[in-house]
Parts: structure tokens; C-alpha cells; sequence
């Protein structure tokens, strides 16, 4: 039943696509890779594969044809597929702004009231038609079904843990109303990984027990070793993962094999929603073509001219060794800034069981302290080539929420300032060893603890310790398992973390700012107040720190508005409170990410951000608008 | 006869249950379980909707048991879920990493393993023991000083080391792709000439890598071997009445030498399978090390159960072949059972 949709004073918010210019049906250019195909009417020609309302971009100036090389490091390693190459419901433009992509348009109001529109003709990759239904599905049968969905709807469709109500207007349109705002809806559709609230119904339903015979599905089940239909279903239906060939995608590629295989093959998907200005439909590449190699071996493959692009497992370690083979091997390394708060960061734990360690980690002077005594420039030299940016761990200035001061506050190099601080607190009896004694006489030794993930994390923090010698505090390594340091900072044993900094160093206003307020238990400055709000207060600790409480304020004060001034100077205050806090210690930021693009493979940025969210690797910058030019084309037809 | 073989039996059972209870004692050990790892994984990459799916799996595979039932499960002693069975009854279970059964995962990789291996033994042996009769004959020459000396070399090279070197030269030299055991055109391809061709190229490094440190301690041991038997009565005696030199060495020398290499066979079938773990890692071999390396990591716990007890199961039938090879070879060898 259709409801009346009434304008409603407020702040009403419409997007619509670029209104179609040029393409007419006739002007479409078929795919010399599925000529064959429309020749023996298999397929429909192409004027009938793409919606009636495409995508148009206007940037994409390109042609078909070609396949690329890339490696992954195991076959599970497909599924990044769906974070760089990016189709989704909304998606971030290169200027990270919201715009509908599989969407033709969507109506936000108020951020209460979401209203998507689906393209007109838009279908699956097996031909079928894209409709509300597969949105209903996915909400009534998937997030909705105790046996799919034990934990329920996910918690970025809920508000004060109420699901949003659902309504399906027609055949193309669907409605999410939330009784309070919830500005994290869409910019979790447009993330990284896509959440996935369409699926692909007409093909799922066979196993859906609502649909179909229970027993006999049961029994399916039983056959491939599972335990229920629901396992099944939940195998099967993997829009993301890539894992199942048979199950139909929206995105620019389909994989065509299941593992095991050391070759994995995706296909262009002939029903893709995106075309370019001249009447091509995209993607204009034809195949991706993913081979299985161990991860030590991606920077010599390289190296040896074996991949036409490459950037997820390489790291600016491997920069000299894939600089010294471009010449021989006929491709370019582009060097991009990865944009995250910091390389390294330093997380004193708040919530430590220890109460000296506690006190001195929650005393604002001894944190800044620590930070003064850091010779950033130094790491800076040894650890990024002198490339990298000194300074807290804080947004990027391409971020437009950054303002001067964030990076450099207490950030420099001052030493006897560090000390006459860490006197001031009352450290000021040393050993004979020139450390420092904490007020119960123990010697002021911190054991910095990290997962063994990334060794130069090791190395830099064997700096560090250097520096801090000189001002009276010991440092010592205990790299060990990730999961070992997880149940540690929860249970409150570790004192201080290394880690890397903030994922998300780009953010605009529109991004909830969840990784800057103490909500997340894996968060090693705040464990246990993070353990607080994820379980409603019923474990950990509630925030007694008035600054940190702040920003769990500000967060909500974030949540429960739709005005964008609002939210930014939420976000401005919060940066400005971690940056006079030093809730945690930042060193250096802006490593560079090294892609290797073969000679003649086209459109990529020279220079751009690389980032996992929200860039989504290289997402936003459409890889599915990238071509071989002619000279190249040859090659590239494998 | 017989009753050796009987009490051999049951020895060898007890010994493989006592391996099965500490391989998987041992799995279990470090924290956490394969699911866990995988959920401590997304998240740390902020994929946390992607670990919602996984925490669906924990009960499905019955992870939430204590250990001891799941040891019982696996061995089979207790019935298990989704109508796992047990080893006893003949399923290996289930990879998790993989999300097939295990027998598939390790069974493709299984006769690659041996073709590699199956290539460096010939290796070894073709190499090694004209070397050293070589050195044992000449004792002393120059020639012995040399074999000697790049056998020390081949000994003292870090394989994994020299595997890089070489794949970084063939790869400049030759325009062999950079590891794995084909070019990467052929993976999934059917066998033609073609992809054989690409084959026997890529065997080329890794045979040579690890053939290189097992060629060096067989020269040794043979060479030794060799000189305490020339240096017996019977050999001076045989070349005293004007045997010929070559069957003189041949007939019983060489022979009486070779005992301590059937002795060796126990351990040479278990490493067939098992054998040059970090070099296949370093090349990016498809075989069963790494997989044995990554499903300890990940904690996929059948799947390693699995490969470690094949291998259990290999040495133990190794052993009962050599003793018996040996007893059938050198008559001054006796079975202690009997009495």
C-alpha cells in the first residue's frame, strides 16, 4: 500500500544522478567481448543490458577490451574485489561526497526518512530484474530470520536499538523510516565494505525454507557436510565474498571459479549500470584475472613485470625493489600518501588494572611528556624516507575538518620540557641507572605491547626506547599474537600498545566520528569504557574521565541531528579535544602506498589518497573506468 | 614371523593414538580458536558486519565445546555435529580456512608435494653417490677436496636464501616466472606438452635448493661408510686375487654401505610428504607445507590434525619397512621378537 508522501518543513535533501545527455539506445557501442554472444541472440545487445538510466560518467574516456593481472595472497582474498571495485547503493565521489550510484536517486530527510529509487531496467548479472524485492528480501527474510540473522537487523539500521521500519513504495522504490536521526546510515552504505541490504532474491528463495521445500533443503545441506538449510543459504548467498559463481552481483565484475584454484577469473558483467559520455558501457576492462601467490613473493613478482596492477600487500618497504624493475619490465610504481592518522601511535591504557600504571597513564602531563621526548624526525628519516608528516595522531590536512595546530600541538621535540614535566608529577627520584622511580619505588619501566604484524612497528619502537632513555623512562618490546593482545588489553593487563593510528584520516563531516569517541572495546587508550557502551553498561567501566566523557557527548549530539554545521563543529571540537589530550601518541603519518600499473593501462590519478576507508583502497577512483590504450591493448588480450 | 608383525601392530596403534591426543592438544593450545582468530582479523580491519557471519559458524562447528569432546569427536569416539564422523570412521573433517572437506584441500596438493620431493631424492642420490665413491676411492685427492668442500657450501647456504637468489637469476636469465610450480597461464588448464614444459622449468630451482644441503650429508655419510669397509680384510683379499676393481667395490662395499640409507627410509617417507616446509613457503610451492604452515597459524584445526597425522602414520610404516627391508638385505641382521 502506497503512503502519501508529504513534504514536511524540514530539511529535505535530494539527489538525483546526472540527468542522461547523449545516449540515446541506438548509440550504444556493443562489446567486441560479448559479440559472439548478441550475434547468437544468447544475449541481449547491449542498448537492452544497460538501464534505462544509467550511471553516466563523465571523466571515463576510454575503450573496451583487455584483461588484468593481479595477485592475492589466498584464495579467500578475492572478496577485496568488492572494496576496489566499488558499485554501491551511494557511494563517495573523489571528493568523498555522497552521490547515488546503483541507486538512480535517493530522498534523505531529516536523516530520518531514507527513500531509494532503483534505476529503471537496472538487472542483476544474470539478466533478471534489480527490484524493491530484493531489498524486502534481505530485510524480512535475511536480517529478519532468527535462523539467517541470529544477531538481528545490523546496528547501523537501528537507533537506540530500534530497527528502522521498512515500507516498499513500488516495484522501484523503497522507504527506511528511523524515529530519530541516524546520520551513519548512509555513509555505512557508501563504506568500504558494503553491508549489503539488496540480495539477489530470485535466486536465493530456492533455499530459503519461507520458499521452499525445508526438508529438502535440509537435506542439501546435510550433503555438503552442513549443519541446516540456514548454513547453506548463508553459504550460498556470499554477494560479497565472492565465493559462489552462480549467485548474481551488481558490481563492474562476476567471478566465474571457485577455490580451490590458484587462478581466479572475474568476467565483466554485462548488465553493469555505469556507461561513459560516448555510448560505452563500463567497465571497459573485460577481465580481472587474480592468481594465488604467498604474500613474500608480490614485491619480486612485481618486480619481474608479472602483474598489471598491484597495490593491496605491498608496502613502501617493497618501493626500491619495485622502482629497480620498471625500466626492464615496462610499468610504473605511483607512490600515493596512505592517508591515516598516524603510522605509529602509542596507546597508554586507561583502564589499566594496575593503579599506578592507571594514574600516570590518565595524567595528561605525563602523556605529553612521553610525546615531547619523541624525535619524530628522526623516526621520520628512518622509517618513511623523510616523506612522512610529524606529529600527533590526527586527520589529514586533505581532510576538510582539519584546522592548524592539530598535527603539531605538543607534537615537537623537547626534551628538558619532557623532563621537567615528568619531575612535576613527582617522578623525580631516579635509580643509579639514571631511571626513573614511580611512587611506590618500582623503576619506571613501560612494556610497550604490539601484535607481531608489522615489524617495523618493532624497529621504530626500539627507537623510541632511545629517546625516552635520555629522559630518565624505560621502554621494552613484547610483540605477540593479535588475539593474545586483544584478551589482554580487555581484561586491563597491558600498560601501553603501538599501533597504527586512525583509520579513518580523511573524514568530512557527514562520517560518524566513532573511532574518536571512547565506544569501541578493540580501541587498546580505552578498552573497558569502550566494553561499557557496546554492552550497555552491563560490562566494563563507565567513562569517568570529564574530557573523555566529552566526547561520548559530542558523539550523540553527532547522531541526533541532520545539520551539517552542527556535525562539523562536533568533529572540530573532537579533533581539538585528542589533540590537547593525546589520548593517544602520535609519531608520523603519511606513508606512501606503492601501485604498480602497467605501461599503457590508463586512469589512475597520478596522485591521490590511498585509504581503507573511505577510499576503499581505490575505490572511489573507479577502476572500472580504467582502459588499455591501443598500443597496449594487444598485449593485455590474454 | 608373524607374531612380530602382530606385536609391531599394536604398538604402532598405541603410538599413533598417543600422537593424535598431543597433535590436537597441541592445536588447541595458543589462545582462541580458528573463529575467533577470524573474527580478531575483520575486525582489525574494520570489517566487523563480516564478523558478524563468522560468529554464525562457532556453534555450527561445535567449537564451543570443551576440548576433551572435541578431541572424541575428531577421533571419531563420540558422534559429532553435522554428521561429522571421525577418523576412525574415515572422514578427515573439515577445513575452515578452505571451507571444503579436508581430504580435497590436501589431496590436491598431495601429489604435487611428491613430485617435488620424488624429484630431489633422484636428485640426491644420482648426485651424491658417484660423489662419494669418487671420494672414498681417492681419498685425499684433490677431487675429493672439492666434492667435500661444495658439499660444505651446499650444507651451510641457507636454503631459503639461496631459493631467492636463484628465482631472482632464472627469472633474469631464463624468463622463468617467479615461483609456484607453472606459469600462472596454465593454472586450472588441463595437462598439454606445454604445461609440462613449465613444470620440469619450475622444478628446477626448488630441486636444487633443497637437494643441495641433503646432497652434502650423504656424500659424508657414504664416504665414511665406504672407507670403513675398504679398509676390511675381505675387500683387500678380493682385490689381492685380482678381482676386478670395479665389481670389487661393487659387490659387497658398496652394498654393506648402504645399510644405514634403508635404515633411513622410515624417515624419508614421512618427509615425502612433509619435507621442505621453507623453501616451498619461500617459492610459493603449492604442496602441503605451507598449507600445514597456515592452517597451524589460522588454527584450522583439522585440517592441521590431519597432515600431522598422515605424517604420524607415514614414519610409523616407514620404520616397519625398513626393519623389515633390512632384515631381508643383510643376513647378520635378526628379529629380537622372536625368543
Amino acid at each position: 500500500m502506497p503512503v502519501l508522501f508529504c513534504l514536511r518543513a524540514g530539511l529535505l535533501a535530494l539527489f538525483t544522478a546526472l540527468p542522461l545527455l547523449s545516449a540515446l539506445a541506438a548509440d550504444y557501442v556493443e562489446q567486441p567481448y560479448w559479440a559472439e554472444k548478441v550475434a547468437k541472440k544468447e544475449l541481449p545487445p547491449v542498448s537492452e543490458r544497460v538501464p534505462r538510466t544509467p550511471y553516466v560518467s563523465e571523466q571515463a574516456n576510454g575503450s573496451y577490451g583487455g584483461d588484468v593481472v593481479t595477485l592475492v595472497a589466498r584464495a579467500r582474498d578475492i572478496r577485496y574485489i568488492s572494496t576496489y571495485g566499488y558499485s554501491r547503493l551511494v557511494g563517495y565521489d573523489r571528493n568523498l561526497e555522497l552521490q547515488p550510484d546503483i541507486l538512480e536517486k535517493f530522498e534523505n530527510e531529516d536523516d530520518r526518512i531514507f527513500t531509494f529509487t532503483i534505476r529503471e531496467g537496472h538487472r542483476w548479472s544474470d539478466g533478471h530484474p534489480f527490484t524493491a524485492e530484493d531489498f524486502r528480501y534481505y530485510w524480512e527474510d535475511i536480517a529478519g530470520n532468527k535462523d539467517l540473522s541470529p544477531a538481528g537487523v545490523p546496528e547501523f539500521m537501528m537507533v537506540d536499538g530500534k530497527p528502522a521500519r521498512f515500507e516498499v513504495i513500488d516495484e522501484r522504490t523503497v522507504r527506511y523510516t528511523f524515529d530519530k536521526p541516524n546520520p551513519r546510515f548512509l555513509p555505512n552504505l557508501a563504506g568500504p565494505v558494503d553491508p549489503g541490504i539488496y540480495r539477489p532474491a530470485h535466486y536465493l528463495k530456492q533455499f530459503h525454507a519461507k520458499y521452499a521445500d525445508k526438508a529438502k533443503l535440509d537435506e542439501a545441506a546435510k550433503a555438503q557436510k552442513l549443519k541446516s538449510w540456514a548454513a547453506l543459504h548463508n553459504r550460498l548467498d556470499d554477494m560479497k565474498e565472492h565465493t559462489n559463481p552462480d549467485e548474481p552481483v551488481l558490481q563492474p565484475w562476476h567471478v566465474t571459479n571457485r577455490a580451490p584454484a590458484n587462478r581466479f577469473v572475474f568476467e565483466r558483467n554485462p548488465y553493469y549500470h555505469r556507461v561513459d559520455a560516448h555510448g560505452h558501457q563500463l567497465p571497459y576492462i573485460d577481465r580481472i584475472i587474480m592468481d594465488v601467490s604467498a604474500g613474500g613473493l608480490f614485491a619480486a613478482k612485481a618486480n619481474a613485470g608479472e602483474v598489471d596492477l598491484l597495490f593491496r600487500g605491498i608496502s613502501m618497504s617493497d618501493i626500491p625493489v619495485l622502482k629497480q624493475g620498471e625500466k626492464a619490465h615496462d610499468y610504473t610504481t605511483l607512490l600515493w600518501p596512505y592517508a591515516r592518522g598516524s603510522e605509529l601511535a602509542l596507546y597508554p591504557n586507561l583502564n589499566a588494572k594496575d593503579p599506578v600504571w592507571r594514574a600516570l597513564n590518565r595524567d595528561p602531563r605525563y602523556r605529553r611528556a612521553l610525546s615531547l621526548a619523541i624525535d619524530r624526525k628522526t623516526l621520520n628519516n628512518v622509517f618513511l624516507f623523510g616523506l612522512g608528516i610529524e606529529g600527533n595522531n590526527t586527520v589529514m590536512e586533505q581532510s576538510p575538518l582539519s584546522f592548524s595546530g592539530l598535527r603539531t600541538l605538543n607534537a615537537g621535540y623537547d626534551p628538558s620540557e619532557a623532563s621537567r614535566l615528568l619531575d612535576e608529577i613527582g617522578l623525580g627520584k631516579r635509580n643509579a641507572a639514571g631511571t626513573r622511580l614511580l611512587p611506590d619505588g618500582r623503576e619506571l619501566e613501560i612494556i610497550v605491547e604490539t601484535d607481531g604484524e608489522a615489524s617495523h612497528i618493532v624497529d621504530a619502537l626500539t627507537l623510541i626506547g632511545e629517546f625516552w632513555r635520555e629522559i630518565g623512562v624505560r621502554l621494552f618490546v613484547k610483540p605477540q599474537d593479535r588475539t593474545v593482545l586483544r584478551n589482554r588489553a580487555f581484561a586491563g593487563l597491558t600498560t601501553m600498545v603501538a599501533g597504527q593510528g586512525f583509520d579513518n584520516a580523511i573524514p568530512t563531516a557527514i562520517m560518524p566520528p566513532t573511532e574518536y569517541a571512547p565506544m569501541r572495546q578493540d580501541n587498546y587508550a580505552w578498552p573497558q569504557w569502550g566494553q561499557y557502551v557496546e554492552t550497555k553498561g552491563k560490562n566494563g567501566e563507565a567513562v569517568d574521565i570529564p574530557e573523555a566523557r566529552r566526547l561520548l557527548d559530542l558523539y550523540s549530539i553527532w547522531m541526533n541531528t541532520a545539520n551539517r554545521d552542527v556535525q562539523r563543529n562536533v568533529w572540530t571540537e573532537m579533533l581539538r579535544n585528542h589533540a590537547e589530550n593525546q589520548w593517544t601518541i602520535g609519531t608520523a603519518a603519511g606513508a606512501l602506498q606503492p601501485i604498480v600499473v602497467r605501461n599503457g593501462l590508463k586512469g589512475l590519478p597520478q596522485k591521490a589518497l590511498y585509504s581503507w576507508e573511505p577510499t576503499a583502497m581505490i575505490g572511489i577512483y573507479r577502476i572500472d573506468e580504467m582502459y588499455w590504450n591501443k598500443a597496449a591493448l594487444k598485449e593485455a588480450r590474454r | 614371523m608373524i607374531r612380530f608383525l602382530l606385536r609391531r601392530f599394536v604398538t604402532m596403534l598405541v603410538t599413533l593414538l598417543i600422537i593424535s591426543a598431543l597433535v590436537f592438544l597441541i592445536i588447541k593450545l595458543p589462545p582462541g580458536d580458528f573463529l575467533t582468530n577470524q573474527i580478531a582479523e575483520l575486525r582489525a580491519q574494520g570489517e566487523a558486519d563480516a564478523a558478524a557471519k563468522a560468529e554464525f559458524l562457532i556453534k555450527q562447528y561445535g567449537l564451543d565445546k570443551p576440548v576433551w569432546q572435541q578431541y572424541l569427536v575428531w577421533l571419531g569416539a563420540m558422534p559429532g555435529q553435522n554428521g561429522f564422523s571421525g577418523l576412525l570412521q574415515g572422514d578427515w573433517g573439515w577445513s575452515f580456512e578452505y571451507d571444503r572437506p579436508v581430504v580435497e584441500v590436501v589431496g590436491d596438493a598431495l601429489w604435487l608435494t611428491l613430485v617435488v620431493n620424488v624429484a630431489v631424492v633422484i636428485f640426491i642420490h644420482l648426485v651424491s653417490i658417484p660423489i662419494a665413491i669418487y671420494s672414498a676411492t681417492r681419498q685425499y685427492s684433490l677431487g675429493d677436496y672439492v666434492a667435500t668442500f661444495v658439499g660444505y657450501i651446499g650444507l651451510a647456504t641457507p636454503s631459503f636464501l639461496l631459493a631467492l637468489i636463484l628465482l631472482y637469476y632464472s627469472n633474469r636469465w631464463f624468463g622463468i616466472s617467479i615461483g609456484g610450480l607453472f606459469d600462472s597461464r596454465y593454472a586450472g588448464q588441463p595437462w598439454t606438452w606445454d604445461k609440462v614444459k613449465s613444470l620440469l622449468a619450475h622444478l628446477v630451482v626448488p630441486t636444487l635448493v633443497i637437494g643441495l644441503a641433503g646432497t652434502a650429508a650423504m656424500i659424508r655419510r657414504m664416504r665414511a661408510n665406504l672407507l670403513d669397509e675398504l679398509g676390511k680384510q675381505y675387500y683387500v683379499t678380493a682385490k689381492a686375487k685380482g678381482l676386478a676393481p670395479g665389481r670389487a667395490l661393487l659387490k659387497y662395499p658398496f652394498r654393506m654401505s648402504l645399510n644405514p640409507f634403508i635404515a633411513d627410509i622410515g624417515n624419508l617417507l614421512p618427509h615425502l610428504v612433509s619435507g621442505s616446509v621453507l623453501v616451498s613457503l619461500v617459492l610459493s610451492l603449492p604442496t602441503v607445507g605451507p598449507i600445514l604452515l597456515s592452517a597451524l597459524k589460522s588454527q584450522d584445526q583439522f585440517l592441521a590434525g590431519f597432515i600431522l597425522m598422515f605424517v604420524a602414520v607415514l614414519t610409523v610404516l616407514g620404520m616397519l619397512i625398513s626393519d623389515l627391508l633390512l632384515a631381508w638385505l643383510d643376513p647378520r641382521i635378526r628379529m629380537g621378537g622372536g625368543r
